[in-house]
């Protein structure tokens, strides 16, 4: 059962003056049971691609696999509801998207939709708000009365109430602070580890794709540039630079050093890792 | 929602996109007046002849006002029964089991098909070739002599321009949050009455809390850049009118003025 694009092209406002291509004949495998990082300059097309994941798009041409289901651009919207059960996503600034009078209700409101019974969709809403680190005496609130940090996690236990196989998130930390960023990445980690669940991210947080993420697609101007291993990917600065991004802090480090006479040639993701290097070189 | 291809602005270069909008907007007046005018179909064939040209000046396709057409359709057909039950004077037509149809019916129907046709292309015409900001300059310019009775010009055309401004904003923000709500499996299709009401809910709410999040940060970042309501202001971008504009104006007004004959 895997999630696969093969040959897939998007086009926004067909047959109009403003046509746009924001994805040009996409092939690309994700695997199951991995987290993995999908990055890349604004406008690269990495929100159209996601899209795609749980039908909210059709292709315009091309098929998109998910699961057990083939997704074409003949689809039609009734079929394609059962696949957004499997398939969890959350939008960038999902707070937006919070309306009921009571967090709970609210978290419910995704199981309801997909005929769950009410005693189960509590149960369910209550473990989500749990897995976001909001215990049940926010229940009661109003969604609107809370902070913005606890509004997205609000937002995204709605998803997860759903108990998706493939959780796709869209800059989940996009306006968070550290603290509250590092929880949610870390959250993300847990249901991959512990849950299994299959995890895409969009990230403009190259340390989030270095500290917590598998694998990393690389996407510009509508294409995949790459799609590698998360350590293999950063082994080449090259390739992070040409996509106007910054090396990791971790790296750039290492660079420096590297620089200033240390030779450091073990890959490394953590700072332990570089941690030992320094070491050995310091006692050779 | 991306087929909303009626008022929207094409950037082209042609002629009626060069066109002052202040005389632009004149021009659709007249035009508009002379739709209402009742000059029998050999007018209205003036008119719409007048209406292709113009047309065809824009490079607005024929398909386009055709799509953008398709949902007066349900409206004609609705006001086409109404009326062959209402109007009951002329000859009659078709007669079946004591069912009538009268000739002024068919007629009145036409009229009504014709007029409410042609109002929308002329609109379409003035909204597709002028930016909506050219457009409140117009209405602001046109507006102007009233200020010395104490109409509020200036404020109405900015009003107006915001609310132009943020029609798109608020297409893409109905669409994402949608989509949003379509992932936690809201189906505005499907679903029993409650269910439906629920999805129509759970799209209105959060536009609301947005918009009005929106207009405060709006009022904010007006009075921080020093926007006083009633201040005197000068403006950048300066109107002038050609001789476009003034070939445009005889013709409309010839056409106008034939059509006032022809009604006589």
């Amino acid at each position: 059962m895997p999630i696969a694009f093969e040959k897939v092209n998007y086009q926004y406002a067909p047959n109009t003056p403003f046509a746009y291509e924001a994805l040009k004949n996409i092939d690309l495998a994700f695997e199951l049971g991995k987290i993995t990082a999908i990055i890349g300059p604004t406008g690269s097309g990495k929100s159209t691609l996601v899209q795609h994941l749980n039908a909210l798009l059709l292709p315009s041409k091309g098929t998109v696999l998910v699961l057990d289901r083939t997704i074409t651009h003949t689809d039609k919207p009734k079929e394609l509801k059962s696949l957004r059960k499997r398939v969890g996503l959350v939008f960038q600034f999902p707070e937006y998207q919070l309306f009921e009078e009571t967090i709970l209700k609210d978290v419910m409101f995704g199981p309801l939709n997909f005929k769950v019974d009410e005693a189960t969709a509590k149960v369910q809403a209550l473990d989500a708000l749990k897995m976001v680190g909001l215990d049940e005496s926010f229940a009661e609130k109003s969604p609107l009365d809370i902070s913005g940090g606890q509004k997205r996690r609000v937002a995204i236990a709605g998803i997860l109430a759903i108990n998706p196989d493939v959780l796709v998130l869209d800059e989940p930390t996009a306006g968070l602070d550290p603290q509250g960023s590092k929880a949610m990445m870390e959250l993300f980690v847990r249901l991959n580890k512990d849950h299994g669940k299959t995890i895409l991210v969009v990230t403009h947080d190259m340390e989030h794709v270095i500290n917590y993420c598998d694998n990393v697609v690389v996407m510009a101007e509508g294409e995949v540039l790459t799609h590698q291993l998360v350590g293999d990917y950063f082994e080449r600065k090259q390739q992070i630079e040409s996509i106007k991004m910054n090396l990791p802090q971790l790296l750039a480090f290492k660079e420096a050093l590297i620089a200033g006479g240390f030779d450091l040639n073990t890959p490394m993701r953590t700072l332990d890792d570089l941690a030992d290097a320094i070491a050995m070189e310091l006692s050779r | 929602m991306n087929n909303i291809a009626l008022g929207r602005y094409l950037p082209l270069n042609t002629y009626t996109h060069h066109l002052d909008p202040r005389y632009k907007i004149l021009g659709m007046l007249l035009l508009m007046v002379s739709v209402f005018l009742p000059a029998g179909f050999i007018g209205y064939g003036i008119i719409g002849a007048f209406v292709l040209l113009a047309l065809v000046l824009t490079k607005i396709k024929l398909k386009m006002i055709v799509k953008s057409m398709k949902p007066l359709l349900f409206m004609l057909s609705f006001l086409m029964v109404i009326n062959l039950l209402v109007i009951r004077t002329g000859y009659v037509v078709f007669s079946f089991n004591g069912f009538t149809i009268y000739s002024d019916a068919l007629f009145q129907t036409l009229y009504i098909a014709i007029r409410l046709t042609l109002m929308i292309i002329i609109t379409t015409l003035l909204t597709v070739s002028t930016k909506p900001l050219d457009l409140t300059l117009g209405i602001e310019d046109l507006l102007s002599p009233f200020k010395k009775v104490g109409f509020p010009a200036h404020e109405v055309a900015m009003m107006i321009s915001i609310a132009l401004r943020f029609i798109p904003t608020l297409i893409d923000e109905t669409n994402r949050i949608m989509k949003a709500q379509a992932s936690r499996g809201v189906d505005l299709k499907e679903g029993t009455f409650k269910e439906k009401i629920m999805a129509i809910l759970s799209l209105i709410v959060p536009l609301f809390v947005s918009s009005f999040q929106r207009a405060e940060e709006l009022a904010d970042a007006m009075e921080a850049r020093g926007y006083i309501v009633a201040a005197p202001r000068t403006r950048y971008k300066q109107l002038k009118p050609t001789y476009r504009d003034a070939l445009m104006m005889v013709a409309v007004l010839a056409l106008l003025g034939t059509v006032i004959w022809l009604s006589l």
